[in-house]
């Protein structure tokens, strides 16, 4: 989930901070201490995210781009110079574009927002932008909800009665709300200071920058491993009462399956999954990552030497071209899988799998998969030739079953023409296809013409004809007039016209 | 709530009544045989379709689309009106598809025209759609058993297709105003019952929620136009990019979008990033493009298909790909990913061991493959048993002992056991799997006789590595951990590790004593991981250690004496069934575990001696207590392998 970070920099957050008997703060110092607070807590806990910074005051700027260089955000946020006036809308606009033209429409982001609480005056200003939010058109649309799946944290470097003596909060909450409810309004507890502003930042990394660590289980074969970017919870909407899933810390593998069975399966996201050494008390040494601290690469180092299951689990899965089946929670399924990023670089990852009994059709209900050794023979076969999957559906498709659509003049053109005659003789197959979708659409002017027209062939026959196919036409067209009559039992539909027995041949049966 | 919104349930209502018979007025050209043929032969004359004709056939294209595209949860009732209503199918799956409509319609007929147009009504076919829409559904039925006394909950809406000749509007009026009266009229019959269900909404027009794509080859006559769930262009739509394949050609509901085929081919062993797979169906499904592009994906193959940008550029968006005769339009993702550069596998936690067992972990992967059971199986005790937690069950079993590193373990290295190590896991054992693991057993009883060499690992060693009858002892250590992890799983498993018992040669006494440190140590390390969670196994281990504890004792009375024996001296050939008689009893008896303090100071002494060379004198002493001059009766360098070998094991 990449972050984007929009700083206010209106000359409002430039006000004074009292602090008794030290050096002078702005707001804008409490912003920027708390950013680089969670600036430094995603470099050493979240190092995977990409975060651009976004400053706006009557106009915007993008200072750093999508990255997960956290060196330059952090001095991004030090030569940050001060502007006029807040116009939020503007702005949140900006963050549309940014975002759509980096990651599209599909990608959720997570939008933090920091401000004063001082929604600007005027045009531009929020209330401005709230208040004309029902005259908009399609061309000037408000910019939430935002045009992908986003969380919305609303930063505000003022406590809450401060916000509640004007109508800021409440202009705020619009906001989330008009994001579908999807974000949160952090306040600062007590009084503007250092250690108030850290815990506002610390409840926003709890809430959305934590990492999500889980078991990997296999058996008896185990490792830790960090979830990257961390699985949000999902809402099913097709169910009744709509309660939002949360995957399990434990995430059991429950079998195998060929990447050509499991055949590109949509899915609802994709994780890295990255194996872990956890010390004593949980907390996380390290992912095994060199990075430039000493002390870390030592620890690294030795976690590195340490045989772990993630690798080995990669390693078959790559060369075997399989995918480990993992469940997630109740009826919610995904797969490990090894995904290369480039020729030397792979991964594991885990895409996770719409909740449901079902997720997938050509592999059935995932609780009725079970292991082949239970099988009376082995459903991949002794060479590992066949497959068990994809499943087959009780019905055909319309395309798979040669199905009669008449509604297009040139449908019927295509049923037609010579496929009745095959040597002069008629295909009893085609006519009695043509016959069944007569019946069933009441068509009955349709079976009287094509019997007419094999009367017509029977006398256009050639010297040469086959002396079984004067008998057989006449003998086609006699049965489909019979149809038409709509009465007799020949007008069943469930009656097939066969050929006419003769003393000629016996090849005529071939025809059928 | 979205699967009982009102596509839920649809009634085709069509009219049945005299009127019906008459023809549509366009006439048909079938006769196409004139072409290529003699001339001077009269085409047939043309024919046209009748009314019914007409409505009959677009009703089943509608329900043919339908169950191409939504073949579940989406039903459809058919109801034909003439002088009574006939209701030609019910909600259940089964009556869900064309043929078994088919041949109801067949069975109705078309309308007879001479019948009295006035004892005829569509109203009749109305009250049964009514009649018809308050029955509840199976899924409905199966949510309101998982709401229980909150039933009531579960939607019941739907809707009427009603196909009819309509002589004004104030007529259309009146069958609305009669649909709604019954509506009422059943609504408050409902309330009474449990069996039918109030219908909330009554839509006078139905919404065709489908979009529609092309799909061009170079050529434009090789278009093939397919239907599908409009999800399959979320991100399309979303991104402002739509103005320029989208286009709206018929009305509201129809929205195109081109799709290009692209050359790239893909094959079913790559894995795609998808977000979305959705059913389709040709627009025209008979018409030859259609069929040679269904019948290409039918056959296996997939197409990759392209949209075009604003930019200009082009993107691969979507695949086209069958699964069990089924197509579906693969939407895949062709945005940056947020996971690009990730740090490489190698380059974390385990990334820099080079020995993993890969090959094995594969055959392990492809013994514990999925299959679908589609017939319900039970248990013993009757109960439904799930296939998946088999298969969990297996993962269990098949994992106890699993060592994850080449140089961690030595029987999984050696051919030779492989007849049992690949049965010993099996939940239950034939005679014969028996046999053959007795006859592995004896097989190594032989190669240890014959002195064969093992693939004992010599990583971090120095030297030439353990000697051979160690090495034996440690393989035939390993063999016991694996065997008795499994012991419970049936009787006939404990036989095959009566017969190991039996069978496997104990060092000699002095030896024994001399390693029971490192020993101890080995089993601990290989075993650890596996034993975690199986408590079962906890008490062979407790009891294992304690012998070691027991024996420990009993040595020291016989020390003097069993000291005297060389460790590279042959047994004597009766020694061994002797040494078992003794033995095998004292393996059974329980004894107390080893406290966590123990196996913490043996974790940190061995830490400790990995630093320094530990004294000779301490190595080999007993209660502290180390006996001179030892180097005259052994060979020299002995001493200092057991704890080269010590620290080998745990890498």
């Amino acid at each position: 989930m990449p972050t984007v970070v929009v700083m206010d920099v209106s000359l409002s957050m430039t006000r004074p901070v009292s602090v008794e008997g030290s050096e002078e703060y702005q707001r804008k110092h409490l912003a920027a201490h708390g950013l680089t607070m969670l600036f430094e807590h995603m470099a050493t806990n979240y190092k995977l995210e990409f975060t651009a910074l976004v400053v706006f005051s009557s106009l915007w700027e993008l200072m750093v781009p999508f990255t997960r260089d956290y060196n330059t955000l952090q001095e991004a946020l030090s030569n940050m110079d001060d502007y006029d006036k807040t116009c939020l809308e503007s702005a949140l606009v900006g963050v549309c574009n940014i975002v759509q033209q980096e990651w599209g429409g599909a990608i959720p982001c997570q939008v933090v927002l920091v401000t004063d609480g001082c929604l600007g005056i005027g045009r531009g200003s929020l209330r401005h932008s709230l208040a004309t939010h029902s005259q908009r058109s399609e061309s000037n649309r408000f910019p939430l909800p935002f045009p992908f799946p986003s969380k919305l944290y609303i930063m505000c470097m003022a406590n809450l009665e401060e916000l509640q003596s004007t109508d800021s909060l409440e202009c705020l909450e619009r906001l989330i709300d008009l994001n579908n409810g999807e974000g949160q309004i952090f306040t600062i507890d007590g009084p503007l200071c250092l250690k108030n502003v850290q815990s506002m930042f610390g409840k926003l990394i709890d809430l959305a920058y934590t990492p999500f660590h889980a078991v990997l289980k296999c058996g008896h074969l185990t490792a830790d491993v960090q979830v990257f970017p961390r699985p949000e919870p999902f809402v099913v909407d097709e169910e009744i009462d709509p309660i939002p899933k949360v995957i399990n810390t434990d995430l059991e593998i429950v079998g195998f399956i060929d990447i050509a069975d499991i055949s590109s399966p949509p899915v609802l996201s994709r994780h890295l999954v990255l194996p872990i050494a956890l010390n004593k008390e949980g907390d996380e040494v390290g992912t095994g990552i060199t990075d430039d601290n000493e002390d870390e690469n030592s620890a690294n180092q030795i976690a590195g030497k340490i045989p772990n299951f993630c690798v080995l689990l990669h390693g078959s899965l790559k060369v075997e071209g399989m995918v480990a089946i993992v469940q997630l929670g109740s009826e919610w399924h995904g797969m490990l899988y090894s995904q290369a990023d480039s020729k030397k670089k792979s991964n594991l990852m885990m895409s996770l799998f719409e909740p449901g009994p079902e997720p997938l059709p050509w592999l059935g209900r995932m609780a009725q998969l079970g292991p082949i050794s239970d099988a009376k023979e082995n459903p991949y076969g002794e060479d590992d030739n066949k497959s068990p999957f994809p499943l087959q559906p009780k019905n055909k498709r319309s395309y798979a079953q040669n199905v009669t659509v008449w509604i297009k003049p040139s449908g019927l053109q295509v049923t037609s023409p010579s496929r009745f005659r095959n040597a002069g003789l008629p295909v009893f197959q085609e006519l009695n296809r043509l016959r069944k979708a007569a019946l069933a659409f009441g068509f009955l002017d349709l079976l009287k013409g094509v019997a007419d027209m094999l009367e017509r062939e029977c006398t256009l026959l050639p010297d040469t004809a086959h002396p079984d196919a004067a008998f057989q036409l006449t003998h086609a067209a006699q049965q489909l007039k019979l149809a038409s009559t709509g009465t007799s039992d020949y007008a069943a539909y469930d009656h097939n016209i066969t050929p006419l027995h003769t003393d000629f041949s016996g090849s005529s049966t071939d025809r059928m | 709530m979205k699967i009982f919104s009102e596509s839920h349930k649809t009634v085709f209502v069509v009219d049945h009544c005299p009127y019906m018979a008459e023809s549509c007025r366009q006439h048909v050209e079938f006769d196409m045989l004139v072409k290529n043929r003699t001339q001077g032969i009269i085409p047939l004359a043309p024919i046209s379709k009748s009314l019914w004709t007409c409505s009959v056939e677009s009703s089943m294209e509608y329900c043919r689309i339908m169950y191409d595209i939504f073949p579940f949860k989406k039903l459809v009732n058919f109801i034909v009106s003439d002088s009574g209503a006939h209701v030609l199918n019910s909600w259940t799956q089964e009556d869900q598809n064309l043929q078994e409509l088919m041949a109801a319609l067949a069975a109705v007929g078309p309308p007879n025209p001479r019948a009295d147009p006035e004892c005829c009504s569509i109203l009749h076919g109305l009250v049964a759609a009514v009649e018809t829409l308050c029955k509840i559904t199976e899924y409905q039925h199966e949510a309101r058993t998982l709401l229980m006394e909150n039933a009531e909950r579960v939607g019941n809406r739907g809707r009427i297709i009603c196909i009819t000749n309509a002589k004004s509007d104030s007529h259309v009026r009146m069958l609305e105003d009669c649909v709604q009266e019954t509506i009422h009229e059943h609504n408050k019959l409902a309330a009474n019952s449990d069996q039918i269900v109030s219908i909330l909404i009554y839509l006078k027009c139905f919404q065709f929620c489908l979009k529609e794509e092309q799909h061009a080859n170079t050529s434009a006559n090789y278009d093939v136009e397919l239907l599908h769930h409009k999800d399959a262009h979320v991100d399309f739509l979303k991104s402002g990019d739509s103005h320029l394949g989208g286009s709206n050609r018929e009305g509201p509901f129809k929205e195109t979008i081109t799709l290009k085929w692209c050359t790239p081919r893909t094959n079913n062993i790559e894995l795609h990033y998808c977000t979305g797979a959705y059913r389709i169906s040709p627009v025209d499904v008979n018409s030859r493009p259609s069929s040679c592009l269904t019948n290409f994906l039918l056959n296996g193959r997939s197409v990759l298909l392209e949209q075009p940008r604003k930019s200009g550029s082009k993107v691969i968006s979507h695949m086209l790909s069958s699964h069990g005769g089924e197509i579906f339009l693969h939407v895949l993702s062709s945005s940056r990913s947020i996971l690009e550069d990730p740090p490489s596998i190698s380059e974390g936690c385990g990334g820099r061991v080079t020995d993993y067992r890969i090959t094995d972990f594969g055959e392990f992967m492809r013994e514990n493959r999925l299959t679908p059971f589609l017939d319900p199986r039970y248990k013993i005790d009757g109960s439904l048993e799930i296939p998946l937690e088999r298969a969990k069950d297996q993962l269990e079993k098949h994992t106890r002992y699993w060592p994850m590193i080449i140089s961690q373990t030595t029987i999984f290295n050696m051919q030779a056991v492989v007849p049992l190590a690949s049965v010993i896991v099996k939940e239950s054992l034939t005679e014969e799997d028996v046999l053959n693991c007795q006859k592995t057993i004896y097989n190594l009883v032989d190669m240890e006789r014959k002195n064969d060499p093992l693939p004992i690992s010599t990583v971090g060693t120095r030297g030439k590595g353990p000697k051979r009858d160690e090495q034996y002892r440690i393989m035939w250590n390993e063999l016991e951990t694996l065997v008795r992890a499994h012991i419970n799983n049936s009787e006939k498993h404990q036989r095959v590790l009566e017969c190991l018992m039996a069978c496997r040669s104990k060092p000699p006494e002095e030896e024994e004593r001399k390693k029971r440190g490192r020993k101890r140590e080995d089993k601990e390390d290989k075993s650890e991981k596996a034993v975690k969670d199986y408590e079962q196994e906890k008490s062979w281990q407790d009891s294992e250690r304690l012998k070691g504890i027991l024996e420990h004792g009993k040595e020291e009375l016989a020390e003097a004496e069993i000291i005297k024996d060389s460790p590279d001296s042959p047994e004597p050939p009766n020694k061994k069934p002797l040494v078992e008689l003794e033995e095998t009893p004292q393996v059974e008896k329980s004894k107390g575990p080893v406290s966590l303090l123990s196996l913490w100071c043996n974790r940190i002494n061995t830490a400790n001696s990995r630093k320094h060379q530990e004294f000779a004198g301490r190595l080999n002493s007993v209660n502290n207590r180390a006996e001179l001059y030892q180097h005259l009766k052994e060979e020299n360098g002995f001493v200092m392998e057991t704890t080269e070998n010590g620290k080998a094991s745990r890498q």
